[in-house]
């Protein structure tokens, strides 16, 4: 048994006995991870690369009730779909990192949900790490996974020409995957996006580390501007569309918004399925 | 879009939509129950009459006898069975009439009557079937109705048919009087005129024709014959004025003077051959002077005894034959003549006669001719009513004695024990499947007309883009209690249903409800 191997063992012994906090849980609001501090969490085993800060990792079922995956949730289908996408785009992407956006159809098809599962799927693999982006101005959600909702984001670097880019991007609590939340903007900037900044941030992004997979959490594509914008910027696109919530005159829209040979393809979120039946 | 597609989509909506699922199939099997509990009972009796138009006895007594055309008859069965006159007789026999229902309400009766009435006819080879099914929410007058109608009908149909047979004898029969007392009178017409006018004949008229035209021939016969005597007459005169009376053959005058002619040859012979001085000769003149002498003295005794006209008997004077043989044709032929004469004038007063007789109007003749054809007509058509009649006498005992009966009750009504229609378990049953159809249809229909996507491979069709993913929903531990427990409150509820249907179905068969 080698040491990687002891260390799972122990962290699922120990995952027996967490206990989730039932308040948090109830609303099935997601709740921040700070919440859950004081009980017995995973501790971390890997080295991280990213400055070894990976905070309190939260554990599986936590995670769960946040709707976020967890490679120990083996049962879960949604577990494996995650997986295969991301194969499907390191394959694509020939092993190098690269900027994907995940960009809804229409608000409420669950972009946010595939943005931040797919960068938990790539943080499965040790050798990998993900970086969450959030891109979507008018609707950000990825703060919500901070600790602290009120961290330096977007907004912060944009207008405040000191910071640093390492001031801007916070762990999760979950391993190799770290978040940049838009921060508190004071105006709606859609021109950050198009200025030099902006593309300079990604290319710093990108080449800091080459095992990082940037994951931009686009707007909703019916904001078609932003959509294009971010485009250009990634490297790959995927455009989910929810079940019985988006017309394909919607999509047939937001797919003329982007390049295609850019398009990695349609996630098709929330397809209804009795959950024991596998 | 292949079927397992749908198949697997169809799955995973119902799934999604689980509530309005159970909702339906719950909502759908009590109204099928409710459906299953007031739906009328219903007892169908039925009876079918078989129609027949081609029976044995048809081609023996073709042309003797008529059978109806009972087929005509199967045709409209309908107007005859709904005829106010059989409905009343089932009105009667289903037990309508005992409350003594007012007109309107009888009239009500007799359309729901009809309503639940169904008549089919099944033509084929000369024959018709006619059916007559009948539902009532009672066995026993479901059976009577029935019954009712086919004897009412049969009934009805035998009737008519007696009826217009024995119409049709008793016209015959009454044409057929008519025309033999036509007859007695045309007959006792032409006696009467045989008996005052003998002489009458059928076929006068040719005969009276010929008879004035032998009669004419007759009179140009006799009138040619007159004209031949008259001209013979005539002949026979001029002959007999140009004949002497009577005729002297010989005087003696002429005996003399024939004598001295003699002599005078004689001499004239002598003189060429001797002298005048010839002994001969002497005497040869000397007797011719004697004979003229003679012949002198006689002439002179007859110039004497001319004045007198007295014939001297001892004269030789004979009568001319050729003027008594005149004499006597002439008068052969005046009696010719005057027998001719009497012949052509009873000819033409013959004649006369006729042509009076032709002329006159009221001329037997005439009359015998129209007497005789009113009588012929008369006899004619008399002895085609006679054989029409004894036609129609046979077709009335053919009747009477049913062999032309085409009308049989094939099937005689039977009283239903069981109720037809749809049965109770049927409703509980087709409950159970539409109430899975129907919502399984609904969401078929809503994925096939709902514009928003529930299928992936569609998107890949519609757009030509992949499938990268697809995402089931995640469930959080919470949720899936939750799930759970819904889960087991829906399966309850369609438990409840089927439990309902099935205690509805026994208690039902059991005959308490």
């Amino acid at each position: 048994m080698s040491k990687i191997e002891k260390a799972l063992k122990r962290a699922r012994d120990e995952r027996g006995n967490l206990q989730v906090v039932p308040a948090a849980a109830a609303g099935g609001r997601i709740v921040p991870w700070t919440a859950l501090l004081g009980q017995q969490i995973e501790l971390p085993e890997t080295i991280s690369r990213m400055g070894g800060n990976e905070g309190k990792l939260l554990s599986a079922d936590a995670l769960r009730e946040q709707g976020i995956i967890h490679p120990q949730h083996t049962e879960e289908p949604v577990v494996q779909v995650f997986r295969e996408l991301r194969t499907k785009i390191i394959q694509q992407s020939q092993g190098q990192n690269a900027v994907i956006l995940v960009a809804a159809v229409s608000k409420g098809n669950g972009g946010s949900f595939i943005a931040r599962n797919l960068g938990a799927a790539f943080a499965f693999d040790s050798a990998k790490t993900a970086l969450l982006v959030d891109c979507n101005l008018r609707n950000p959600s990825v703060h919500q996974l901070l600790p602290n909702a009120s961290l330096p984001g977007l907004a912060d670097y944009f207008e405040n020409p000191e910071i640093d880019v390492s001031k801007i991007i916070h762990p999760v609590g979950i391993a190799r995957f770290r978040a940049i939340s838009t921060g508190e903007f004071r105006e709606i900037p859609a021109e950050y996006f198009v200025s030099m900044k902006m593309r300079r941030l990604m290319e710093s992004l990108r080449e800091r580390y080459s095992d990082r997979f940037i994951i931009l959490d686009g707007p909703p594509m019916s904001d078609i501007a932003d959509a294009r914008i971010l485009s250009e910027l990634s490297d790959y696109v995927l455009v989910v569309a929810r079940h019985g919530r988006t017309t394909n005159t919607k999509i047939e829209s937001g797919l003329s918004a982007i390049s295609h040979k850019k398009l990695l393809g349609i996630v098709f979120n929330d397809e209804p399925q009795i959950p024991w039946i596998r | 879009m292949n079927t397992e597609q749908i198949a697997k989509t169809l799955v995973n909506e119902s799934f999604h939509s689980r509530r309005l699922f159970v909702a339906l199939f719950v909502v759908v099997n009590f109204v099928a129950l409710a459906a299953g509990f007031f739906w009328p009972k219903s007892y169908t009796s039925s009876t079918s009459i078989l129609v027949d138009d081609k029976n044995v006895i048809e081609p023996l007594m073709l042309g003797a006898a008529v059978a109806i055309d009972v087929a005509g008859r199967g045709k409209n069965a309908r107007e005859v069975i709904f005829s106010r006159k059989i409905m009343g007789g089932v009105l009667e026999q289903g037990g309508w009439m005992k409350d003594r229902p007012s007109a309107v309400e009888q009239e009500e009766f007799i359309e729901q009557i009809k309503k639940r009435t169904t008549l089919s006819n099944a033509p084929g080879g000369g024959k018709a079937i006619i059916n007559i099914d009948y539902r009532d929410n009672q066995p026993q007058r479901a059976y009577l109705v029935t019954k009712a109608f086919a004897d009412l009908f049969i009934a009805e149909v035998v009737a008519e048919k007696k009826m217009e047979i024995l119409a049709a004898f008793e016209f015959i029969d009454k044409q057929a009087q008519e025309y033999q007392h036509k007859l007695a009178i045309a007959e006792g017409e032409l006696r009467q005129l045989r008996a005052s006018n003998l002489d009458v004949r059928p076929g006068g008229e040719v005969e009276l024709s010929a008879r004035l035209t032998a009669l004419n021939t007759r009179i140009e016969n006799a009138i040619l014959e007159l004209r031949e005597a008259e001209m013979k007459r005539a002949s026979l005169e001029r002959e007999v004025n140009g004949e002497a009376k009577v005729s002297v053959l010989a005087t003696r005058e002429g005996q003399f003077r024939a004598r001295i002619a003699e002599l005078q040859a004689k001499l004239d012979m002598l003189r060429l051959s001797f002298y005048d001085t010839h002994p001969d000769i002497v005497q040869l003149k000397n007797q011719i002077q004697d004979l003229r002498a003679e012949a002198g003295v006689q002439r002179e005794r007859l110039e004497k005894a001319k004045p007198s006209e007295r014939m001297d008997p001892d004269e030789t004077v004979v009568n001319n034959p050729v003027y008594q043989q005149l004499r006597r044709e002439l008068s052969q032929n005046q009696l010719t003549i005057d027998s001719l004469k009497s012949r052509i004038a009873e000819a033409q007063r013959l004649l006369r006669e006729e042509v009076n007789r032709s002329k006159d109007p009221d001329g037997g003749d005439a009359r015998l001719a129209e007497l005789t054809r009113d009588y012929q007509i008369n006899r004619d058509i008399y002895q085609d009513l006679l054989r029409r009649r004894e036609r129609a006498r046979v077709s009335m005992n053919l009747d009477s004695d049913s062999l032309g009966l085409t009308l049989k009750i094939l099937e005689p009504a039977a009283p239903s024990p069981r109720a037809s229609g749809p049965r109770f378990w049927q409703f509980v049953l087709g409950g159970l499947a539409l109430g899975i159809l129907v919502p399984l249809g609904l969401l078929y229909s809503r994925m096939q007309f709902d514009p928003r996507v529930r299928m992936a491979s569609a998107i890949s069709q519609r757009h030509g883009v992949p499938v990268a993913a697809i995402v089931p929903h995640l469930w959080s531990q919470e949720a899936l209690i939750g799930l759970r427990k819904e889960l087991a409150i829906l399966a309850l509820v369609v438990a409840a249903t089927f439990a309902l249907s099935a205690t509805l179905s026994v208690v039902r068969f059991l005959g308490v409800l």
